[in-house]
């Protein structure tokens, strides 16, 4: 997460209007930008993670993919909005490629998938390394000015950040509920020697899921690239806070997808007022770790049983 | 005693004449070197003990390196504590031996075992290595702690003093073949058959009457232990501490020695880690950033030519002999 940014965002604000509603509203907002980011990067950790049974270790860096899509195309003079339709392009394309060449041969060999998927992540973060070279990428957002919400002033491009995240979680429930695409998936996901009964192909399925997680993750990374200090290790904070908002909100729902980024998203952006981050990062492991000892089917199943 | 015990013991005895033979050929720096690699190898054992019997991956190994690491480093560094070198082992082995039971407590009694236990062990690595940096009034920071003394303490009015190569290489060496035979032992006798039993069907084994989820936190704190254990001796050895330690980098790499060595062998991860650290030497010396790549494809590989590791290459060949003579 970039709790740097968080913090920089609020200190400014809350110089601007020293005043508890100001201080509410900015902690809110901050939360919900986190809370977004953790949504989309966990879609794909739900899909692959809770759905398929695959463990996935590779998919922080479908989020750096994506952060590094936004900072190429600005860099031979595409503008934002271009990279940003370039990152989920990128996402998929690595995603694609892993489904393909590693992860198809491996659904009955869990550890097999750790090992292999984390081979890959080391990989892809050496390769960008070698490619773009050390240090942090700049990437400029497309709009610079703070908008007035009547109780505080806010970056403008977060608020955007924010609707793009909740337009694209709408536009997957419609997927999944409405499509036959999201049908098939449903039907896999229940079971899926029947599903191959019924005459569905089970094997294409799973790759065009697993393809757009990693796509959805990607637009994560295009979206936070003007927050974040985008290196090609930046995808391994996302990757373990994603596992969390999965492990904390139970898989098979995107209610509890909902729930475990509220928890983990929530937690870490007022603890970041508080405590240092790395600190932060450890409570809120713990909180997770405690949660889940006492809700081991997840927040959000647990509530509805 | 059945062939594959008679098989291990023997393969342990090659290795210990192979260790004691050495120094009679080695000059001082290549001593200290094979001491350091020794010194991961039973680091990677500790990993293997947990994970080769109770099939549970730990991503995040090298937090109990890095803690027992900065445990020996603080209590040595400070003057006010006396017997110093004995003090920080006891505190280190005790100091990640704790953390493990917290951690173990919470997930194995929690019902978390498979992949879940694997990510969130790879989460407290990650923020082990956080909180390393950035504690700096008590880690260092990013640089560390430097100045750690080598290990002296009296043995019943006897002097050991390891600044030497030679005495800290065969107290190294002491200690990994104890610690090694040690776990085989208990690994082989009824708390290894029960932890197969657990991991090929917990609920039978449950139901024969055993506490699985104690076995596991128990096994899982006595490796955390060893880890600790291991971390202190490189801190002392090495004269140094930092964030690398109890990093991801390093909790990777314990995992490809184990892999490559063979895992639930125990001897394995130790010729593992003593094989991968020479190749490493010589590609870092080339291009630093190469190292990683090639780890990345080294997982790569075992997973799809090697699942069982480099001495299962002596297995097959066997077995590709012995269907050849039965073939005609």
């Amino acid at each position: 997460m970039p709790p740097n940014a968080c913090s920089r965002a609020c200190a400014s604000a809350s110089q601007v209007l020293p005043d508890a509603m100001d201080f509410i509203v900015t902690t809110l907002l901050n939360a919900l930008t986190l809370i977004s980011i953790l949504m989309l990067v966990g879609l794909g950790l739900a899909i692959s993670f809770g759905l398929m049974n695959v463990t996935n270790l590779a998919h922080g860096e479908f989020v750096t993919v994506g952060a590094f899509a936004v900072y190429f195309v600005q860099s031979i003079g595409g503008s934002f909005w271009l990279g940003l339709l370039a990152a989920p392009i990128a996402g998929a394309v690595v995603g694609c490629v892993l489904e393909f060449a590693i992860i198809r041969h491996l659904y009955s060999r869990p550890v097999s998938t750790v090992l292999a998927t984390w081979g890959v992540s080391l990989i892809l973060q050496q390769g960008l390394e070698l490619t773009f070279g050390l240090g942090a990428k700049p990437v400029t957002p497309p709009i610079e000015g703070t908008f007035d919400l009547f109780f505080t002033v806010y970056p403008a491009y977060r608020l955007i950040l924010i609707g793009i995240a909740i337009a694209t979680l709408l536009g997957v429930i419609l997927l999944i509920s409405r499509t036959s695409f999201g049908l098939d998936i449903r039907t896999v996901i229940q079971n899926r020697e029947m599903a191959e009964g019924v005459g569905i192909n089970t094997r294409r399925t799973y790759a065009i899921a697993f393809t757009f997680g990693a796509a959805i993750a990607g637009l994560a990374g295009g979206l936070v690239a003007p927050l974040a200090i985008v290196l090609p290790q930046m995808g391994v904070n996302y990757l373990a806070n994603a596992f969390f908002v999965v492990i904390v909100g139970g898989v098979g729902s995107i209610g509890g997808l909902v729930a475990g980024s509220v928890f983990v998203g929530g937690l870490t952006s007022v603890l970041n007022y508080q405590i240092s981050p790395s600190l932060a990062q450890a409570i809120v492991l713990l909180a997770a770790i405690v949660a889940v000892r006492l809700r081991p089917n997840g927040l959000f199943n647990g509530a509805s049983r | 005693m059945i062939a594959r015990d008679r098989n291990w013991l023997l393969v342990f005895a090659t290795c210990v004449v192979l260790a004691v033979v050495y120094p009679f050929f080695a000059d001082g720096y290549q001593l200290t070197v094979i001491r350091d690699a020794l010194i991961f190898g039973l680091f990677a054992a500790s990993l293997d003990f947990f994970w080769g019997r109770t099939g549970i991956l730990c991503f995040g190994h090298a937090a109990f390196f890095g803690i027992g690491g900065y445990i020996m480093a603080l209590v040595t560094l400070n003057d006010a504590i006396p017997l110093g070198s004995l003090l920080g082992i006891i505190g280190a082995v005790s100091g990640a031996a704790f953390v493990a039971a917290i951690i173990g407590y919470f997930l194995f009694f929690g019902g978390i075992r498979g992949s879940y236990f694997t990510i969130v062990t790879l989460a407290m690595g990650v923020i082990c290595q956080q909180a390393a940096v950035s504690w700096s009034s008590v880690t260092g920071g990013d640089s560390g702690l430097i100045g750690i003394p080598p290990i002296a303490f009296d043995l019943g009015g006897l002097p050991v003093d390891l600044s030497q190569d030679l005495p800290s290489y065969i107290f190294v060496a002491a200690i990994v073949a104890v610690a090694v035979l040690a776990l085989w032992s208990i690994s082989r006798g009824r708390w290894g058959t029960v932890l197969t039993a657990i991991q090929d069907n917990e609920v039978r084994a449950a139901a024969l009457g055993h506490n699985a989820p104690l076995r596991l936190l128990v096994t899982f704190i006595l490796s955390a232990a060893i880890a600790g254990l291991a971390g202190a001796l490189y801190v002392c050895m090495a004269g140094l501490v930092a964030p690398d330690l109890s990093g991801l980098l390093l909790s990777t790499e314990v995992i490809v020695w184990v892999a490559v060595g063979g895992r639930g062998t125990l001897l394995g991860p130790v010729l593992g880690a003593i094989a991968i650290q020479r190749a490493q030497q010589t590609i870092s010396s080339f291009n630093p950033s190469l190292w990683p790549l090639l780890l990345g494809c080294v997982f790569v590989i075992i997973v799809f030519v090697l699942p069982d590791g480099i001495l299962s290459i002596y297995a097959r060949l066997k077995s590709l002999f012995r269907t050849r003579r039965h073939a005609p």
